[in-house]
């Protein structure tokens, strides 16, 4: 070994060292021991942890009917974020084509993206509270007096109530993300394709749509995760009630453990939960590097 | 004509976007000005100005633990951006310019870490974070924002692979040694994507409740979020009190916002952005 290689050696090892060793000791060892506590019966405490085999996941997949209650309402907030995305597509368009004043709105739309989703949470469990709400304000200052409900303690409705705040927290991130992604896209092409004709939905359709691929992707990635680890807005604004019916994956997760003591059983869900976000990360990789080869590179 | 309606028509969906933001955001402030306990049947978007009082703020000032809880982010948020972007910045110039044996197993071990959601592992990671005595002190978020936060990575591997490598090996010609070479060639360098992370960490750092929640149930160790959870369990009934801690606690990163809008909107956009 001679003098340089040994520097690089050395180097290497000081620079990767810390790293590593976080990593190991708050990462890999944790996600270890998740998948090996899934398989054991813990009250979090006793010293012994008796392996019961897949017992925790049978219980789950045949006897809880909460768990997949609570799994359903992940995938309302994917639902409705996942609609939202075309109308935040179209707004970032609107409000990408310069006007006066384009760029005050961009700010004030972000601005709830700043604010800690606690303080939303309240502020939002005042807006729609039965008493004093100014939700019901506006509705009866409309006329619409008629369709004030018991928004957050009505089961039928409390989900899509929830994923409204959460609607009105990400929108303005989402819309400015889809703004830098429109900035990117070339000015003379957007204006040949004027000239040629192209309509704005034409536009949209096979020049920007293409174009900002990457910031799709991204966003989608960024709302399937955060749809299915949906925590604070549910467990601040109704802690899951009224009787679990806005129960999370994440609130009934860490319930079930620091609650109810049953480690054994809410590693096996955090166990299914990571599958299905890297399941779902692996489909989105593999859809999205199938419709690049298919269509060649825009971008 | 046609293009009058279609201005016409971007101004009014402007409109209605920010009264959209505002108005519950309005109610809030309007709400944190009143006298507490007053039974409202009056607007809640408006409060005559011989009616507003400031007692709901000086309530919320005068609390023990609030500048506690705003010392304590501030902590959090200096020391593991700090690390964030040192051990970060060190650990993609590793991983981007470097050959060597293990790489692939390291790179692939934080290529999941990335993946895997922070906030299920917390399970497992709780007891490791008690068996170290962490528990119950400003280390445990610290040390998990350190350890499992690593946008860091993915966005400094970007930027270190679009700085051409002839830069290094001139500067090794002339007898810069490899530590030499990061700190003053390539982490000046990275200067935008430090900004960048130093200010999309901030934000989701300061705006994060779940670790400190989990970790920190002590009165003296609440950040600004617990401190608002706390502070609301206190005062149930009185919105006007609620509301004025609510506007106290999301002042810094307004005030932050207020300043440096430009930058945050551009520096967040980016991370995304980035192919």
């Amino acid at each position: 070994m001679n003098r340089h290689s040994k520097k690089r050696l050395c180097f290497l090892g000081l620079s990767l060292i810390i790293p590593v060793i976080l990593l190991a000791v708050f990462v890999v060892y944790p996600f270890w021991e998740l998948i090996y506590m899934s398989f054991l019966e813990w009250d979090g405490v006793a010293s012994i942890r008796p392996f019961i085999g897949g017992a925790n996941y049978q219980q789950l997949f045949f006897k809880s009917p909460e768990f997949w209650l609570a799994f359903r309402n992940n995938l309302t907030y994917l639902l409705i974020h996942g609609l939202m995305m075309p109308l935040e597509l179209v707004l970032a368009v609107v409000l990408s084509s310069r006007f006066k004043g384009a760029n005050f709105v961009k700010a004030v739309i972000f601005l709830p993206f700043i604010i800690n989703g606690v303080g939303i949470s309240y502020s939002f469990s005042y807006f729609f509270s039965p008493v004093e709400g100014g939700f019901n304000y506006l509705l009866t200052k409309l006329g619409l007096g008629s369709l004030i409900k018991n928004w957050l303690s009505d089961p039928k409705i409390v989900n899509y109530v929830l994923s409204s705040v959460s609607i009105w927290r990400y929108m303005g991130f989402h819309i400015v993300l889809f703004m830098a992604g429109l900035a990117s896209v070339p000015e003379d092409i957007m204006d040949a394709a004027i000239v040629d004709g192209a309509n704005g939905w034409q536009r949209l359709r096979f020049i920007q749509i293409p174009a900002i691929r990457t910031v799709i992707d991204f966003m989608l990635f960024d709302v399937i995760n955060g749809s299915l680890q949906m925590f604070d807005i549910p467990y601040i604004m109704t802690s899951g009630g009224p009787n679990g019916a806005s129960n999370t994956f994440s609130i009934y997760t860490i319930d079930t453990a620091f609650k109810y003591n049953n480690f054994g059983l809410a590693s096996s869900m955090a166990v299914i939960m990571i599958a299905m976000i890297v399941a779902v990360q692996m489909i989105q990789k593999y859809i999205t590097s199938r419709i690049r080869r298919k269509e060649g590179h825009y971008a | 004509m046609h293009k009058k309606m279609i201005l016409t028509g971007k101004y009014l969906v402007s409109l209605f976007l920010i009264l959209l933001v505002f108005f519950p955001l309005l109610i809030t402030l309007v709400s944190s000005l009143r006298m507490p306990g007053s039974l409202d049947s009056h607007s809640p978007l408006w409060i005559p100005f011989d009616q507003i009082t400031f007692s709901n703020y000086s309530n919320v000032l005068k609390e023990k633990y609030l500048l506690t809880s705003f010392i304590n982010t501030l902590k959090i948020v200096v020391v593991s951006i700090t690390f964030n972007i040192l051990l970060g910045a060190l650990t993609a110039y590793c991983l981007e310019r470097f050959e060597f044996r293990f790489k692939q197993v390291i790179y692939i071990l934080f290529y999941l870490a990335m993946m895997v959601p922070t906030n299920i592992v917390e399970i497992a990671r709780f007891r490791v974070i008690r068996g170290m005595g962490l528990y119950n002190s400003i280390g445990a978020p610290i040390v998990i924002y350190i350890a499992a936060n690593l946008m860091q990575l993915y966005i400094y591997r970007q930027f270190i692979s679009g700085i051409p490598i002839s830069l290094d090996e001139s500067a090794m010609l002339d007898g810069c040694g490899y530590f030499r070479i990061f700190s003053q060639i390539i982490f000046p360098l990275l200067a935008p994507a430090t900004a960048t992370l130093v200010i999309v960490k901030t934000v989701s750092i300061v705006n994060d409740m779940y670790i400190p929640y989990l970790y920190m149930p002590n009165n003296r160790n609440r950040t600004l979020t617990t401190f608002l959870m706390r502070y609301a369990g206190a005062r149930q009934n009185s919105w006007p009190l609620l509301a004025a801690g609510i506007i106290v606690v999301a002042l810094p990163t307004i005030l932050l916002y207020v300043f440096f809008q430009k930058y945050i909107i551009e520096g967040i956009a980016a991370g995304a952005v980035k192919e």
